[in-house]
């Protein structure tokens, strides 16, 4: 995808400059659920947002995308197209799967034979040839969180959010998953967000990590990955990154 | 092809649908049976069909229009209400309307619109209206946040939201609430009928009623049971196993 940010490596994508959110519970008191939040994330970057539950982290996500309002701080969104890959899937479920991956480019108002050929190259490029009639009652997880993700690439998005994408799944699809998303990420080029609290994962999969703490979800670290890609998730310098964020993320539970 | 779990609720939902459907047919085998003992008996030798048959074609008529109005203006409403950002306040607005006794309105429409056509219409409306408004907005509250957030994400705005996402989302809710709204609305039809005792199948009973040719009364609700079976077996049928197989999760 031929995009100006991308070409840029010091670009950013976004950037949180003490942001803060809060809500009311169902008791009318006020909640803060992240607090002065400051964080930057570079243009074609792998980042993961990982932490104890409760650190707002997919609050933050649903901020970042404006679909829940901010107190205070300022937002910077250097992106315009932003797709998002759900724990829970959030496939509607009565559409097949081709609809739904084409579901982003009916709304942009794109032609049905166009914006099919796309939704099925992109089931293609996800594994899911041959299943493009089927509703999603009828896929198991690993499926659906496939048809999310081409639902998500059909629109060509710059920004790719994934919310907790391996945690409704089991590990062998989980892994596959994430071999087809480095894939992905790889050919697009495209920034990445990603909560994910597996530990072994934000390592494999990311550029760079923010650690949140939680009650209020605020950044406690931010750290590096230095590993070369592609990364051996059973060496010692794997290993040894995992123990760090381990304890950094101890240290705030 | 991996198969999921899905598939094999799939199909236990449906053995239990055509078991359903099964009992559904033995119990209208039993009524038109019963039928035709009491009328080779001659219990229905006093039976008027002719006006029978026009009273049940206009109530049915009657309830037919009623539903059409009812359902435009509960769907209409609803994704209005589910659309806009006050829906959590209007909800126990129309909760307070809904639970206003139908019949206890029955003077007014009567004040306004005489022993009518228009009359018993209208007054069926405003007991059908509620299941659907009521059964829409539900299904609109309790819909996964996600869902939401992933129609917002997608580009689903301004109508295209209604229309993409609100009224499929709704589409199951649609279909019970009608199916209660119906329910309510042969009440409705009927007793506005015998208030107003000019046609229709309540004046068809409350006349045989005051004759005491108790028969016709009897061969009128085998007749009820008959439409709703018909309408029920066509058309609901159809319509909730389509939408249970589609709208599964």
């Amino acid at each position: 995808m031929p995009n100006s940010m991308q070409n840029d490596p010091h670009a950013m994508a976004l950037v949180l400059s003490r942001v803060s959110a809060r809500f009311l519970d169902e008791e009318e008191r006020e909640l803060y659920v992240l607090e002065d939040i400051s964080l930057s994330v570079s243009a074609g970057s792998f980042v993961s947002v990982t932490g104890p539950s409760g650190a707002g982290k997919s609050t933050l996500m649903r901020v970042v995308l404006g679909l829940m309002p901010h107190e205070s701080g300022t937002i910077v969104r250097n992106f315009s197209r932003p797709a998002m890959v759900f724990q829970n899937y959030a496939l509607f479920p009565w559409l097949t799967a081709l609809e739904n991956a084409a579901f982003g480019l009916q709304m942009a108002g794109m032609p049905k034979k166009e914006r099919e050929r796309l939704a099925l190259a992109k089931l293609k490029e996800t594994g899911l040839a041959g299943f493009e009639g089927y509703y999603p009652g009828m896929l198991s997880g690993g499926q659906r969180q496939r048809v999310g993700l081409a639902r998500a690439l059909a629109i060509s998005p710059d920004l790719l959010i994934l919310d907790e994408p391996f945690s409704n799944l089991d590990t062998i699809t989980a892994e596959a998953l994430k071999a087809d998303l480095m894939k992905i990420w790889r050919s697009y080029g495209i920034t990445v967000l990603m909560v994910n609290h597996l530990i072994p994962d934000a390592v494999e999969l990311s550029d760079q990590i923010i650690v949140m703490g939680a009650r209020p979800g605020r950044v406690v670290k931010t750290l590096s990955v230095g590993l070369v890609r592609p990364r051996d998730a059973r060496g010692s310098p794997f290993f040894k990154e995992v123990d760090l964020l381990t304890e950094a993320i101890r240290a705030v539970s | 092809m991996i198969r999921s779990v899905s598939h094999r609720e799939t199909r236990a939902w449906h053995r239990a649908h055509r078991r359903r459907s099964r009992r559904a047919w033995a119990i209208m085998a039993a009524v038109v049976l019963l039928t035709t003992l009491l009328v080779a008996l001659g219990y229905f030798s006093q039976v008027g069909w002719l006006a029978l048959g026009d009273a049940l074609l206009r109530t049915t008529y009657r309830l037919a229009l009623s539903y059409g109005l009812a359902l435009f203006l509960g769907v209409f409403i609803a994704l209005l209400v589910g659309w806009s950002p006050f829906a959590d306040a209007l909800f126990p607005v129309f909760d307070i309307l809904q639970n206003i006794p139908s019949f206890a309105l029955i003077p007014l429409f009567i004040y306004f619109l005489g022993y009518t056509d228009q009359m018993i219409i209208l007054f069926a409306v405003s007991s059908i209206v509620w299941p659907i408004l009521f059964a829409i907005l539900t299904a609109i509250k309790n819909a996964h946040k996600d869902l939401n957030d992933a129609a917002t994400v997608y580009g689903a705005t301004g109508f295209a939201r209604v229309f993409h996402y609100l009224l499929p989302l709704s589409y199951p809710a649609i279909l019970t609430g009608s199916i209660v709204g119906i329910a309510m609305g042969w009440e409705s039809v009927i007793g506005a009928e015998i208030i107003a005792g000019t046609s229709g199948f309540g004046a068809f009973i409350k006349s045989a009623g005051e004759s005491g040719v108790t028969p016709a009364t009897i061969a009128g609700t085998f007749g009820i049971l008959a439409i709703v079976f018909v309408v029920n077996r066509l058309i609901w049928a159809p319509l909730i196993a389509g939408s249970g197989k589609r709208y599964a999760e």
